[in-house]
């Protein structure tokens, strides 16, 4: 059944008609062109689809968007400000935290809900934060040095 | 066939005549971490989705002190793990929750969810069951309240009837002097199931086990324990060979599935091991 709803998404409100059975993968993707989210394994393993509902992170390819109507969704394009980079984002680049960049846009929003939660976090935190985020090409210790970037002591 | 459609009622008794409207072809949905997957894998294909997200009632977290944690059937796997009520009272369930798949899935699965879906590769129904957890049923019959290990009927399967919706969890509060573990096993990194789980659940004073609990997931249709076993344990020092001894008679009287996180016979080594570990580490033993 189509369904008319409006969905806040990085911090505006878009009216659009949904399926009731579209995730909100495919409505970000396919009428929103915000190809940020990616499907990886389309059952909630990998972390492609990391988008961010009301600052925390889930898998958008497990929401209905239905489900997500009158909740805050962040995507990878909401990060940024005015050409300004979000300091996650600068910190994957200057760590060279990606090499074919498929999983980054899930990291980053896993990295920016991390850092809400757990402004200093240490070593352990973060891996066991990020356990859920997959990278094939094995980027990890790169994805490491970045997030230590971005720890408040870091910047002190 | 009609196409799908999402409905919201705003209370249990809404969602119940829903319910019994629609029937066979409707479904329950919590948060959807479960239920959407079954959708597209195409795995079920209701015509009506009944929602409960929009059911305030269902929402409560109470620890009242020496009579037990009470939840609601939406509270999060997150908020399991990270309530100071539960981290306090419940140490263990905290640590159960938060070894759940991943950040996202705990964020969005529910309590009521995973214990509905009765997915066999789940972690928190074996703590639960070990813990003497209570789940209350409501239908326009009126309502039950049953031990949560007869919840589970088979792979998938619950008892629960038709008509009826789990709304409330209740897990007694643990007596003074009893230890708790849960121990997970992972066979690959990127895998976030068990393979095995045990929870192990001990009463006990002066070194002497009084009464323990055994609860072994993900490796049958249902949560294992074996009280005929458990109760060899009454009354005997707990030590290395008592661990050894409840973890051999568990091995032998599983009779483990072989899935992709691991074969029959592997599981059942595995099964050998962390029972006795579990004794040991809820009993204290070092």
């Amino acid at each position: 059944m189509k369904r008319e709803i409006t969905l806040h998404i990085n911090g505006r409100d878009y009216p659009t008609t949904v399926h009731t059975h579209q995730t909100l993968l495919e409505v970000l993707r396919d009428q929103f062109h915000l190809y940020g989210a990616r499907e990886g394994c389309g059952v909630g393993m990998c972390g492609a689809c990391t988008v961010l509902l009301e600052g925390k992170p889930v898998s958008a390819c497990l929401s209905l968007a239905v489900m997500a109507e009158g909740k805050s969704i962040t995507t990878i394009e909401g990060l940024s400000h005015d050409e300004r980079l979000h300091p996650v984002q600068q910190a994957y680049l200057d760590q060279a935290a990606f090499q074919c960049a498929y999983c980054t846009p899930g990291f980053i929003l896993t990295t920016v809900a991390l850092l809400e939660e757990h402004p200093n976090p240490d070593d352990d935190t973060i891996r066991d934060y990020l356990a859920g985020n997959l990278c094939r090409c094995g980027s990890y210790i790169n994805i490491l040095d970045a997030v230590r970037q971005c720890r408040q002591s870091a910047s002190s | 066939m009609g196409e799908l459609e999402f409905l919201r009622p705003k209370s249990v008794a809404d969602a119940l005549k829903m319910l019994v409207a629609y029937g066979d072809e409707a479904k329950l949905i919590a948060a959807g971490s479960a239920v959407v997957l079954m959708l597209t894998q195409r795995l079920i294909a209701p015509r009506y989705l009944i929602s409960l997200e929009r059911l305030q009632e269902l929402y409560s977290l109470n620890h009242d002190p020496g009579i037990g944690l009470h939840l609601g059937a939406m509270v999060t796997h997150y908020q399991m793990e990270s309530s100071p009520a539960v981290r306090t009272a419940f140490p263990v369930l905290a640590n159960t929750f938060h070894k759940v798949a991943n950040i996202r899935i705990r964020h969005q699965a529910t309590v009521g969810g995973v214990l509905c879906e009765a997915d066999y590769a789940s972690d928190p129904p074996a703590m639960l069951i070990a813990l003497g957890a209570l789940v209350k049923a409501v239908s326009p019959r009126g309502e039950r309240w049953l031990d949560l290990s007869e919840l589970f009927q088979d792979f998938y399967q619950t008892n629960l009837a038709p008509d009826e919706i789990l709304t409330d969890i209740f897990v007694p509060e643990m007596e003074r002097g009893t230890g708790a573990t849960y121990l997970k096993f992972n066979t690959r990194s990127s895998e976030d199931r068990p393979c095995v789980g045990v929870a192990a659940v001990i009463e006990h004073n002066k070194g002497i086990c009084e009464k323990l609990r055994v609860v072994v997931g993900a490796v049958a249709g249902t949560p294992q324990e074996f009280p005929e076993i458990e109760a060899q344990a009454n009354g005997r020092a707990l030590r290395e060979e008592l661990a050894r001894e409840i973890g051999h008679a568990y091995a032998e009287s599983i009779d483990p599935i072989s899935d992709l996180r691991g074969s029959g016979s592997y599981r059942r080594q595995v099964i050998e091991v962390l029972v006795r570990r579990a004794i040991l580490q809820a009993g204290g033993v070092t």
